[in-house]
Parts: C-alpha cells; sequence; structure tokens
C-alpha cells in the first residue's frame, strides 16, 4: 500500500505520524493520573504502528507516471475490511447487551461490563465504525467513478480513512473506561471531538478537491448526498459537543449548553446524526449501487433532487420530536411534529424512486441476492420512515416514547436500510474493486440475505410488541381511577420480548459473519483474477450471470 | 433565475453554500430562540446548586450510562404524573451541564428519585438490585462501594460549571474537595462548611452507612438523593397543567 | 440587538414558512426546467457506462 504514495507523500505520512505520536505521549505525560492517560498511549501505539508500516514500504519504488490514468482504490478496499471487521464486533455487542436483558447477572462484578458502559461501544462501533467506514470507503469509490477523476493525492484519503478509525477507537475504548459525556451519539469527550473536526475538513476538502477536478461536468445526485453528509455532520458535530473541559489534564468536561437549550441541541444533532449519517450518506450509495447493479437508469433523476432539497431542509427541523411533553415549549414541538411528517414526502419519493428502477426487472431481484439487498433496504427504508413520521405525531408519541418502540424503529432503520444497503453494495463493489468476476460464493450471499432479513424481523416484531406493551401498561388505569400496573409489572411482561429481540440480533450477527468470511474469501482467492481485464467493472451483465451460475 | 440555478449546480462551491443554508435554518429558528428562554421561563428563587459529593455522584451517573435506562423527565401526562411526581419544569434542569433527560425507560424515570426510598434501600440496591427487587434487570454496583471517591482537584470542576454559567462563588471553588468529603462525614470537621454554604436543607450524612472511606458509593447515594429536590417549583406549579 | 424572546419567536415562526414555500418553488422550476430534461437524462444514464480509468 505504502507503494502507491510517492516519496513526498511517505515522508509527509511520516511526519504526521510522528506528530501523532508527539501528541499520544504528550496526553500520556498529562494525563498520568487521569482516564486520559490511557488514550494518550492508544494514540502513541497507533502513532508507532504506523510509522513502522511506512518505513517497511519507505524504499520500495515509486508509482510510475502512468498512476494518473488508474483510479485510486487502496483507501476504498481497506475501509471495506474495517466496516465489517466494526460491523462484527458491534453486532456481537450489540447481541451482547441484549442478552444482558435477559441475563443481567453476566456482568461479573466489573465496571466495564454493564449494560450502561457496553451500550455506547454498541452504537459507536455499528454507527460510527462499520456506517462510518463504510461511507468513507464508497464515497471515493463513487466519487472517482462519477467525476472521472483520479483522488487528488494517495495520502490524505488515508489520513481520513485511518484518522477516523482512531476516532472510533477512542470512542469505544472511552467508554468502557469510563469517559463519555452522556450525548447519545456524541459520547466521545473533547479532544476526541477535535480530532474528528480535523479528520473531517480534510474529508471535505478531498470532495471539493476531485469535484474541481472532474471530467464530467455535471456533478452526479449520489455526490450531492455524500457531500450533504460531510457538511452537515460537520456542522452538528461542532455544536452539539462545544464545551469546557476541566483541565487539559484530563479527560472530563461540561457542556456549553443546560437543561432545556441543551436537550434541544442534542436532539437537534440526534435526529440529524440519522438523517444525514444514516440517511442522507447511504442514499448516495444507493442512488450509485443500486441503477449501477440492476443495470438501467434510476427511475426519475428529478425525483431524485426534489427528495435532495427535501431531505436537506426538512430534517433540520424534525429534532424537537423527541421532546414532546417535555419541558421543550409547545410551539418547537409542534414546528418538530409538522415537518417530520412532512419529511415523509421525500423519504417516500427516495424509496419509490428505488423501487421503480427495478420495476421490469423484477427476474433480476429474483436471482440475484446482492440485488435483493438494495432492494429489501429500500422497502425497509419506506417501512422506517413512515413509522418516524407516524411516531412523531404528539399522541402517538405519547405511548411510543421512552419504550422499546423507539428501539425497535431505529432498528428497522439501522438494519433493515442501513446495513442492508450496505451490504448489497459491498457484494456490488468487492468483485469490481478486487477485480474478480464474481462474489467467492452466490450461495453464501444468498444465506446472508436470509439470516439479516430473518435476524431483523424478529428483533423489529419482538421491540414493536414489547415496546407497545409497555406504553399500554404505563398509562392503564383499573375502574377505581388507580393506575394498574407498577412499573416492575411493565419490565416482568418485556422478557420473552426481550428473549426474541437477543435471537433476532444473533440470526443478523451470524449472517454479517457468514458475509466477512465471503468478502475474506473472494479477497484471498486468486482463480477469479482475470489478469488481461484491466477493466474497472466487469461488465454488469456477466457479473450477474457468474454470480447466479445461470 | 435559471442562470442561477445553472451555476450553482456547476459549481461545487455553490452546491456546497446552498445545503449549508438550506440545512441550517431549521436549528437556527428551533434553537436560537430558546437561548432568550430565561424571560419566559418559571422562576425559581430558592433554587440551590449541586454540591460536590452531588455533582461527584452526577458524574459517576454519567460514567455508568445510567441516562440509557433511566431519563429524568416527567412528561406532561396524567399517568406520567401519578406515577413519577409534578411534571418536569425547563428550570429544574438550568445548572444540568449537560442535561440527562434520556430518551428510554428500561427502568424507571428518576427525576423525582430523591427521599423517595431511604439510604440504606439505595445502597442495598446498587450492590444486588436483585436482592430488593427479584424482578430487576439492573447491572450490580457492588463495586461502587469499594471504590474511594477522587476528590483531589474538585475545585476545576466547579470551576469549568462556572465558566459555563453555574453560579459557584470563589468560596465554593476553593473548598469544593474538602466540602465533597465533609458532605458525607456528618461527624467530621469538614462538615459544618457545606451547610454553611450550600444552605441547611443540605443532607450531610453517612450515605453509604460507612464511616471509614468516601466512597463512590456515597456520592452516587447522595446526588439520587438530591433529584427533583432541588427547588420546588414543580410542586408550586400544581399539576393543574395536565394534558 | 434588544429582541426579545416574543419577537424572536413569531420571526422564527413565520420566516421558517415563507423560506419553505420559497425553497420548494426554487427547486420544482430547476428540476422542470425544459432545457434542463436532457442533462438529467444524460446523468442517469451515464453511470452505467462501463469507465475503467480516469478521463484524461
Amino acid at each position: 500500500m505504502v507503494s502507491q504514495l510517492t516519496l513526498g507523500e511517505r515522508q509527509g505520512a511520516l511526519c504526521i505520524l510522528l506528530l501523532l505520536a508527539a501528541c499520544g505521549l504528550l496526553m500520556l505525560g498529562a494525563g498520568q493520573n487521569d482516564p486520559l492517560g490511557v488514550h494518550g498511549g492508544i494514540v502513541m501505539l497507533f502513532g508507532v504502528l504506523l510509522i513502522f508500516v511506512v518505513i517497511s514500504g519507505y524504499f520500495a519504488p515509486e508509482p510510475g507516471t502512468d498512476a494518473a490514468g488508474r483510479y485510486y482504490d487502496d483507501p476504498s478496499k481497506v475501509g471495506i475490511v474495517l466496516a465489517m471487521l466494526w460491523a462484527v464486533a458491534g453486532f456481537f455487542i450489540g447481541d451482547w447487551v441484549a442478552w444482558l436483558l435477559v441475563y443481567p447477572e453476566m456482568t461479573f462484578d466489573a465496571a466495564w461490563s454493564s449494560f450502561g458502559r457496553l451500550r455506547p461501544v454498541h452504537t459507536t462501533s455499528v454507527i460510527f465504525g462499520f456506517g462510518g467506514n463504510a461511507l468513507i470507503a464508497t464515497s471515493f469509490h463513487v466519487l472517482q467513478r462519477t467525476t472521472r477523476a483520479r483522488l487528488p493525492d494517495q495520502l490524505s484519503p488515508w489520513f481520513v480513512l485511518l484518522g477516523y478509525n482512531l476516532f472510533c477507537l477512542l470512542a469505544v475504548s472511552g467508554y468502557l473506561i469510563g469517559i463519555t459525556q452522556s450525548k447519545e451519539y456524541a459520547e466521545p469527550e473533547w479532544y476526541a471531538d477535535i480530532w474528528l473536526v480535523v479528520v473531517w475538513v480534510v474529508y471535505f476538502l478531498i470532495y471539493m478537491r476531485t469535484l474541481a477536478r472532474r471530467k464530467e461536468p455535471h456533478i452526479y445526485v449520489a455526490n450531492w448526498y455524500y457531500m450533504a453528509f460531510i457538511l452537515v455532520v460537520a456542522i452538528l458535530h461542532i455544536v452539539n459537543n462545544l464545551a469546557i473541559p476541566v483541565s487539559f489534564a484530563g479527560a472530563k468536561s461540561y457542556s456549553l449548553f443546560a437543561g432545556v437549550q441543551d436537550a434541544m441541541t442534542q436532539w437537534w444533532y440526534g435526529h440529524n446524526a440519522v438523517a444525514f449519517f444514516l440517511t442522507a450518506g447511504f442514499l448516495g450509495m444507493m442512488y450509485y449501487y443500486l441503477p449501477k447493479r440492476a443495470d438501467r437508469p434510476i427511475f426519475s433523476y428529478r425525483l431524485s433532487i426534489i427528495s435532495f432539497w427535501g431531505i436537506t431542509f426538512m430534517y433540520m427541523w424534525a429534532g424537537s420530536h423527541h421532546l414532546h411533553y417535555t419541558a421543550l415549549p409547545q410551539w418547537v414541538q409542534t414546528l418538530g411534529m409538522t415537518f417530520s411528517v412532512m419529511l415523509l414526502v421525500p423519504s417516500w419519493a427516495s424509496a419509490g424512486n428505488a423501487l421503480m428502477t427495478l420495476n421490469g426487472a423484477w427476474h433480476k431481484v429474483r436471482d440475484d441476492a446482492t440485488l435483493r439487498f438494495m432492494m429489501m433496504a429500500a422497502i425497509f427504508y419506506g417501512i422506517s420512515t413512515f413509522e418516524g413520521s407516524f411516531m412523531a405525531i404528539r399522541p402517538v408519541n405519547s405511548l411510543s416514547h421512552y419504550t422499546d418502540w423507539t428501539i425497535g424503529h431505529v432498528h428497522a432503520g439501522a438494519m433493515g436500510w442501513v446495513a442492508l444497503i450496505t451490504f448489497g453494495s459491498f457484494y456490488a463493489v468487492v468483485p469490481w474493486l478486487w477485480k474478480r468476476e464474481a462474489m467467492y460464493s452466490a450461495r453464501l450471499v444468498e444465506v446472508h440475505f436470509w439470516f439479516a432479513l430473518a435476524g431483523t424481523l424478529v428483533y423489529v416484531f419482538a421491540m414493536w410488541n414489547s415496546g407497545i406493551t409497555q406504553g399500554l401498561m404505563w398509562r392503564t388505569y383499573s375502574e377505581g381511577g388507580t393506575l394498574t400496573y407498577s412499573f416492575i409489572d411493565s419490565l416482568v411482561a418485556m422478557h420473552p420480548y426481550y428473549f426474541a429481540r437477543a435471537v433476532g440480533g444473533l440470526l443478523f450477527l451470524i449472517g454479517a459473519l457468514v458475509g466477512g468470511y465471503n468478502i475474506w474469501m473472494t479477497i484471498r482467492t486468486a482463480e477469479g483474477v482475470k489478469p488481461e481485464v484491466l477493466a474497472d467493472l466487469p461488465a454488469p451483465a456477466a457479473a450477474r450471470q457468474a454470480s447466479t451460475g445461470r | 433565475m435559471f442562470g442561477l440555478h445553472y451555476k450553482l449546480e456547476r459549481k461545487a462551491v455553490g452546491l456546497v453554500l446552498a445545503v449549508i443554508v438550506a440545512a441550517s435554518i431549521g436549528g437556527l429558528v428551533e434553537i436560537a430562540p430558546l437561548f432568550t428562554i430565561d424571560e419566559t421561563v418559571e422562576e425559581a428563587p430558592d433554587m440551590r446548586l449541586y454540591t460536590p459529593l452531588e455533582l461527584a455522584g452526577r458524574n459517576i451517573y454519567i460514567r455508568e450510562g445510567c441516562y440509557a435506562c433511566h431519563s429524568q423527565m416527567i412528561r406532561t401526562l396524567q399517568d406520567e404524573v401519578e406515577r413519577y411526581g409534578p411534571f418536569s419544569l425547563a428550570v429544574e434542569s438550568r445548572y444540568d451541564h449537560p442535561m440527562l433527560w434520556g430518551s428510554k425507560r428500561t427502568g424507571p424515570d428518576l427525576a423525582r428519585i430523591g427521599d423517595k426510598y431511604s439510604d440504606q434501600w439505595q445502597v442495598a440496591h446498587l450492590i444486588d438490585p436483585r436482592a430488593v427487587v427479584p424482578e430487576s434487570k439492573m447491572p450490580a454496583y457492588a463495586w461502587l462501594a469499594r471504590t474511594p471517591l477522587e476528590t483531589e482537584n474538585f475545585g476545576a470542576h466547579l470551576d469549568a460549571l462556572r465558566i459555563v454559567g453555574v453560579p459557584y462563588t470563589d468560596e465554593m471553588i476553593a473548598s469544593a474537595s474538602s466540602d465533597a468529603l465533609g458532605q458525607a462525614t456528618p461527624d467530621g470537621p469538614r462538615a459544618a462548611g457545606v451547610a454553611q454554604r450550600y444552605g441547611d436543607a443540605t443532607q450531610i450524612r453517612l450515605f453509604d452507612g460507612d464511616a471509614a472511606t468516601v466512597t463512590e458509593m456515597d456520592a452516587l447515594v447522595a446526588y439520587l438523593q438530591i433529584l427533583g429536590r432541588l427547588t420546588d417549583a414543580a410542586t408550586a406549579s400544581t399539576a393543574a397543567n395536565v394534558e | 440587538m434588544d429582541i426579545g424572546h416574543e419577537q424572536l419567536v413569531a420571526f422564527a415562526k413565520s420566516f421558517g414558512l415563507f423560506y419553505l414555500i420559497a425553497l420548494s418553488v426554487g427547486v420544482l422550476v430547476y428540476v422542470f426546467w425544459p432545457t434542463n430534461k436532457k442533462r438529467f437524462e444524460k446523468a442517469a444514464k451515464t453511470i452505467l457506462s462501463d469507465e475503467d480509468r480516469p478521463w484524461q
């Protein structure tokens, strides 16, 4: 990998890594009596390890001048492998905490093993580790193909990918040793947040520099979505994480905002992390890989633009629906509810656009599990956005809020939409990137599909049932006008659903393990390589036939 | 009109600016007015501050991720008010950096848990939840009682909070570490200053029942016992406004 | 600037509505502008053409 970097870039990489290792050492020294010191050690190790990697390839011959005539895909390849590793780790921890709610004694009398510390490890590994790496990897791939231009250099994509993974590593290791801001989906402390801003600026600049050099005058709509993802996540991240550190020698900080302002800022962030991280970015993925795999242009390009602006504009208003009936002023709640309901229009426009693209090609969907992953993702996108708008209506929210229904909704989106579109895109892009004719095993793709679908359905139905049961039990009155059920009654009623949920999660995890094995074997297997084919993409038709064995 | 759009699409920078503008309006409209909300929010002149010990307990609550399963926000709904107490007011969390309203009730709401149970109950429950509530799904936190509370340099915490707007005095900051220990050692020399600085209503006692060391258990229980009791504003506003 | 909470709220509420309408109209005009049709169709199709290397 280092051999693809020019000599100047190798030197640049060494400088950056030395600086990083020095920062780690500084944190280690300053935070001796603080968890910050542990993170200093991790940062330093990360830097030193990569210094060895660069040095080991430092004296390799430089890439020839013909490199400019090829796309630069190494970071995308590594990003996909990292995403699969995070997926397996994140799903495993997720299922572990699901079992903790069935068997709460499994904490070994240790601090790190409680639900409260492990839960953010799960959410961060899945959303940022798996989702983020998938977005970075595919965005580099899509960006180059749609602009017909190579990435501007070979160093900055690595900086973004590896720097981002360092952030994820700091995040999850921090929760285990008790470093957290408590803001959901923004738990990492101030120094990790600052580091992410640096990484993100470079990410944005890669996008702008590649776009500036594009040979295709029109910017394809997938890039709009990826750009909205990069830009808005930056805004959200910076505003929500404003905080005053107790000391520069410690991890702890206090949020700049308090009470109701903090709640609104947090859920403005929280909801739009869903919107721009888990929706816009993955829609970008969908708008490229689905037409590509189906070998059909998107049903309506116009509709994709309308939904883009609809989503970009309206999502930002919807966050306050997380705070219905709270101390937030009611007009803000109403505004949030109204926009949440209106959001259904651009959301369904996107889902419908995807499904209409497949209309007339259903035989492909039947035969090709990769395409079926994407179709199922679009269906779950439609379902969960409808559910989201529905749950944002105040009276519905009065029942659903604080219950497992929310958890079910989130997982319908995360497993059904985000993970399925990612797996579908990975199965499409892995053979293209590694110049294989097809995935190692089409049958294993099929196996993964059914495990993933079954897992999602079991999970989501369990949570719908438990959430609605819970919500109803909390508000049931006896004839005498008193509350019928104690809180613990409702908790006892949850037990079978928690068991079912853990089983659903296990199925989903098994699917991901199968997927990871399949991708790894595709990379390992040399037989599929056709050395004479320099073409980046095997003809889609050929790939499809190979994958279905017809 | 058309020329503008044409340029917008041609120039990546135009697209970037358009996205930023379109996306930031919603947040600005909804969040900006909240910063003048103090004009309309309830008055709570009797509101008192978290003592250093309670703050340490709050930080433990955050560190352990208690907010993942317990909310601290009673909504304006009849059943919630009957189950948990008067609905939460904005003013009650005005010094909460960050707020801990939560989003999920795997366990019950804790906004008004303070003084509902005895210290002994809280300690026993934290050490082994299922010994007290057999059906509970809560993790056991027995190790909190074995972990001495870190109070060194606690003034820096109060100082940081003062920067973001909590009115701690210089005296409070200077004696923060001593006050943290004093609140959990009622018979010690440090106890008197706590009541003097934070008010006579401050609960000064052996929260975990062990006089030998001030532990994280002391801090967490001190925090739990103050939840919902920083001000009486909510009780005063009555449950008349319930929807 | 001496703007009270009430004014700020009133402005926020009304401005948001006008902005929403203006944005919708703008986007619809752009999307359905006749001369844009061809470019959109080309954009939708062009990603399907196999390109193994950057355009030089």
